[in-house]
């Protein structure tokens, strides 16, 4: 009798260790489909969205033609052979210097600010390159200056 | 049992081997791995290369060509988008259907578009370019058996107008030739790129990089100015039946050159159209021509500057002058007698100037012309500009007659570019600005102001005040048709044979007349140039000076120049704010 149970034990223990092995190997595949599927879904959701983000840079070069095909129809309309005839359609004549009056307001400059001009040779005053005369020592005296005005006004 | 023991035995004995074996191999594998790890650089990139071409796809972008503005922001070139169709016959499922639908956007032959449907081939070039209109209508057919390819086109809106100065794009819009597109090709033309795009669908997709695109150009020229100028030298080409002609408009406290015009003219949208290739070269800086009494103006200036002659100076004109071998004539071969330098301008006396030049010496003289820039490429901006002709001594084909003939603007060559650009430098005081046709180059990282240059002093300030005299006089009293109500016009025509190689033409219409004028005279802010090829005429005054004038009237206008007596008042109005302010 104990015998028979002492084999049916030893069954029941290979019985268990099979029961455990498959377990684990369920568990194991379980595992691996919970990342694959998400893994999966992870990628499905990038692809949507890089399809959305090309789309949107198609529809953005769409619209950069579309705005360059509408700057050279406004361009188109707005040559001066079409305003001058446009113009003179609807009664305009090009002015004459007999047409113009010029108004003196006071303490106004009507003379804009002109650019500075650029020299190649440099003999030009206002280009005068800037003089850099400044030594280490000079530097060194300074920072030093600096230093002591710093420590002179935490002191006051 | 026994049997069990001996394969035993057996696999006790091999297993050593096998061992070996695997050993080996993991060894042999492991170096490989760590050879593959220490390729060469360029071994890796190839085998890095095959790794991509499975995954990737290699796109060739078109770089983007920068646009070209005026002064004023006006657009004038840019970018469109045309297209390019094709179908795939065997993808087409309603032939009939597809031909009455592709017929209506299209505007071609049913038949013809019916047997490219119905085609055989695998691929059929249906029509193009088309418009990016006719692209978006074939779109919205949502029909998969057609394909659209995309073809970038450069577009002109202003047509004609300043055609020499913007150029042309060549090679399918990949390069610029003439004017400011061939001249600034590298900066206009972008980069055009091979981008690497990933298959794979989770890869981010990847944008065309920024600075691939072609930089902007804003242009100093004025599109109104421009327009008027070049009505202007339409009306005067038919009205003297000239070969053709140029007008220059420079600023010349600055060097900007406002308007730059000739005719016949080209237009760039339909440039392979053109059946004369001398239509296709810019005569303001591509061509060289004899400038003829034009040239006195700056032998006078050099010789007053060097102190050589005075305002006092006078010489004796006996109507004919010899130098060098070469004999020297005055307009109707006649003599004036004592005779002042103002005298030699207003009566464009080619013996006077000759003499000027025969005082100045070979050295000198010379060394002016050079400094006025003759025989240099102005460097304006355009593109393959002349240098001019101007041989000195040394040069193995100069002699003595030169000097002679040089003085008023013979056997020398010049473009109306270096004309005007001398011209300039004596209405501003003396001092030469750097002429230029881009004001500014704008990129993805902002605009970047070209500012104006000086080249450099070229005559006195007080010597550019004396000839600018000299010119008001010139207009007073020798081409009044240029003058202008309420403004001091400074000026001088210019007539000038057409040489050969042998000799000058013969014939009536064997001249170039010409004009090169400022205003106002006290506060230059316009320096014209007029010139006309063999026009019904015979002298600059009569043909050219009147040119000058109409264009002066509009440039008043447009560059909002107020009148003497304003201007007087505004100065005077000027000088009481600066008192008021110190």
């Amino acid at each position: 009798m104990s015998q028979a149970w002492i084999q049916h034990t030893f069954s029941r223990k290979r019985f268990r260790t099979r029961n455990q092995a498959t377990a684990l190997a369920i568990l194991g595949v379980a595992i691996l489909l919970i990342l694959g599927s998400l893994y999966l879904s992870q990628v499905a959701s990038f692809a949507i969205t890089n399809r959305q983000i090309e789309e949107l840079i198609k529809q953005r070069d769409e619209l950069k033609r579309q705005n360059e095909r509408l700057i050279g129809e406004i361009a188109s309309f707005r040559t001066v052979p079409r305003l001058f005839a446009r113009s003179e359609a609807i009664g305009f004549r090009p002015a004459t210097n007999a047409d113009i009056d010029y108004i003196l307001i006071d303490g106004y400059n009507p003379n804009r600010d002109r650019l500075p001009v650029a020299s190649i040779n440099g003999t030009e005053a206002e280009l005068a390159a800037p003089v850099y005369d400044e030594t280490f020592g000079s530097w060194l005296e300074q920072q030093l200056a600096l230093l002591r005005d710093q420590f002179q006004s935490f002191g006051a | 049992m026994q049997e069990m023991s001996s394969q035993r035995a057996t696999i006790q004995a091999r297993l050593p081997f096998v061992a070996l074996f695997l050993i080996l191999m993991a060894a042999y594998l492991i170096i490989n791995l760590a050879n593959f790890q220490f390729f060469p650089r360029s071994v890796r990139q190839e085998l890095e290369k095959i790794g991509n071409s499975i995954t990737n796809t290699t796109l060739r972008i078109p770089a983007e060509r920068g646009r070209i503005f005026d002064r004023d922001g006006e657009p004038l070139a840019f970018n469109v988008v045309q297209f390019r169709l094709g179908v795939s016959p065997a993808l087409v499922s309603d032939s009939n259907g597809l031909m009455t639908a592709l017929a209506e956007i299209l505007d071609i032959d049913d038949f013809e578009l019916y047997r490219k449907i119905t085609s055989d081939r695998v691929w059929e070039f249906v029509a193009g370019p088309i418009s990016a209109e006719q692209g978006q209508a074939i779109v919205a057919l949502d029909n998969i058996s057609l394909g659209l390819e995309e073809i970038p086109k450069r577009f002109y809106p202003q047509g004609e107008l300043a055609a020499h100065v913007i150029g042309i794009v060549v090679d399918d819009g990949l390069r610029g030739a003439l004017g400011v597109e061939g001249a600034y090709n590298d900066t206009l033309s972008g980069r055009v790129l091979d981008l690497s795009v990933s298959n794979v669908p989770f890869d981010l997709p990847q944008d065309r990089p920024a600075e691939q695109r072609g930089h902007d150009i804003v242009l100093t020229l004025d599109r109104d100015v421009q327009f008027w100028v070049e009505s202007e030298l339409r009306a005067a080409v038919e009205e003297y039946s000239a070969f053709r002609g140029t007008i220059i408009v420079m600023d010349p406290r600055n060097g900007d050159v406002l308007a730059l015009a000739n005719h016949p003219s080209i237009d760039p949208n339909s440039f392979l159209d053109i059946a004369d290739p001398n239509l296709r070269v810019n005569p303001a800086i591509n061509e060289t021509y004899e400038p003829g009494s034009l040239m006195q103006v700056l032998t006078v200036a050099g010789a007053l500057d060097q102190g050589i002659v005075s305002t006092f100076w006078t010489y004796n004109d006996e109507g004919y002058l010899e130098v060098g071998g070469r004999d020297i004539w005055n307009p109707y071969f006649q003599s004036h007698g004592a005779t002042d330098v103002s005298s030699i301008l207003v009566k464009s006396l080619d013996i006077g100037a000759a003499t000027i030049a025969l005082e100045m010496g070979t050295e000198r003289f010379y060394s002016t012309l050079r400094s006025f820039g003759l025989g240099q490429a102005t460097g304006v901006g355009l593109f393959a500009e002349e240098r001019g002709e101007l041989r000195i001594p040394g040069d193995s084909d100069w002699n003595e007659s030169f000097l002679g003939l040089n003085s008023h603007g013979q056997s020398v060559k010049v473009t109306p570019m270096q004309m005007i650009t001398a011209f300039s430098a004596l209405a501003n005081d003396g001092i030469m600005r750097q002429p230029r046709i881009v004001r500014r180059v704008i990129n993805e990282e902002g605009a970047e102001d070209a500012r104006p240059t000086t080249i450099r002093r070229v005559v006195s300030a007080e010597s550019a005040q004396i000839v600018t005299d000299m010119l008001i006089r010139v207009v007073e009293d020798g081409a009044p048709e240029a003058q202008l109500t309420g403004y001091t016009i400074a000026g001088k025509p210019g007539t000038a044979k057409i040489s050969t190689a042998v000799a000058f033409e013969e014939g009536r219409n064997a001249k170039i007349l010409s004009f090169i004028g400022f205003l106002p005279a006290d506060d230059p802010q316009a320096v014209v140039m007029v010139k006309l090829d063999r026009p019904d005429g015979d002298f600059g005054y009569e043909v050219a000076a009147p040119v000058f004038r109409r264009v002066a009237e509009r440039l008043v206008i447009l560059l909002e120049i107020p009148d003497d007596n304003v201007r007087s008042r505004l100065q005077a109005a000027e000088a009481d704010i600066s008192t008021g302010e110190s």
